[in-house]
């Protein structure tokens, strides 16, 4: 009963793996593309809505099929995606930004965070949903 | 260096917030066991807690180093490697959108409403306390 719910080995080795990958692109994204202090944080903002899209595309693609091993799963969910996106950056940003007096600036980052983040991830749920729809839709057409 | 530290500690934060995700999925279902009514429903309270500390942590990251006279790397690796792997912001807008899904409209509002009011706060006690 001790360990009945923690996670096997295998998944943990997952996230730390999927967790220094995600890091590292996201840290290498801000290098190619550098953020500059009172601009709008466009390198966050792009990593979060593309993040935020693939991660709400693949849990949908996961809610219809859970046979999908959990190390996979954790590996790519929790471990890549959780690490690539990043929230504390956005606050930290928005603070810097409205202390510097730069009002407009950290709302309309906020703002777009928001509405594009979710917009993102709604275009990720629906997308999800109609490749399993296809994917179960063939299976059913070529079964006999 | 600098690549491999920040590494280093986003692995780190990826692993805590594993943790605390693993955590609390075995609390809500101790107590689906115990009251199968399904009236307790999930709600992202692991999502928040990562989300709020890491905002900590990064509001302390600015100062403390500075403090202890350590490299700018160290903070780099402390603000985007471990702050910037424990918090995530794609569960936070996957979640909202599946309780919108389930047309749990209040529940998604304050989720989006908790994290950010809880985050600010914490960025700005971080900073208060690092300076």
């Amino acid at each position: 009963m001790t360990n009945a719910r923690v996670p096997h080995w295998r998944a943990w080795l997952a996230v730390a793996a999927g967790g220094l990958a995600g890091t590292e692109l996201r840290y290498g994204l801000g290098l190619a593309f550098p953020e500059t202090v009172g601009a709008m944080p466009w390198t966050t903002l792009a990593i979060n809505v593309t993040g935020s899209f693939v991660l709400a595309a693949l849990t949908t693609v996961w809610m219809a099929r859970p046979q999908t091993a959990f190390w996979l799963r954790a590996g790519l969910g929790p471990g890549f995606l959780g690490s690539f996106t990043t929230f504390s950056a956005v606050v930290f940003s928005s603070d810097q930004l409205s202390r510097a007096g730069e009002h407009p600036v950290w709302i309309a980052y906020l703002g777009l965070s928001l509405l594009l983040g979710l917009g993102g991830a709604a275009g990720g749920w629906r997308t999800g949903r109609l490749l399993t729809d296809r994917l179960q839709g063939d299976r059913a057409g070529t079964a006999p | 260096m600098g690549a491999v530290l920040v590494g280093v500690f986003g692995m780190a934060g990826a692993l805590l917030r594993f943790a605390v995700d693993s955590w609390f999925a075995h609390r809500e279902g101790l107590r689906t066991a115990v009251s199968p009514s399904g009236r307790l429903r999930h709600w992202p309270w692991a999502t928040l807690t990562v989300n709020v500390t890491g905002c900590l942590i990064i509001g302390l990251s600015i100062g403390i180093t500075g403090r202890l006279g350590l490299a700018p790397e160290w903070q780099t690796a402390v603000a985007t490697g471990l702050a910037g792997g424990l918090t995530t912001f794609s569960s936070w807008t996957t979640a909202t959108v599946r309780l919108l899904s389930e047309s749990r409209f209040s529940a998604a509002a304050l989720n989006i409403g908790a994290n950010l009011a809880a985050g600010f706060a914490a960025a700005a006690v971080g900073i208060a306390l690092a300076s």
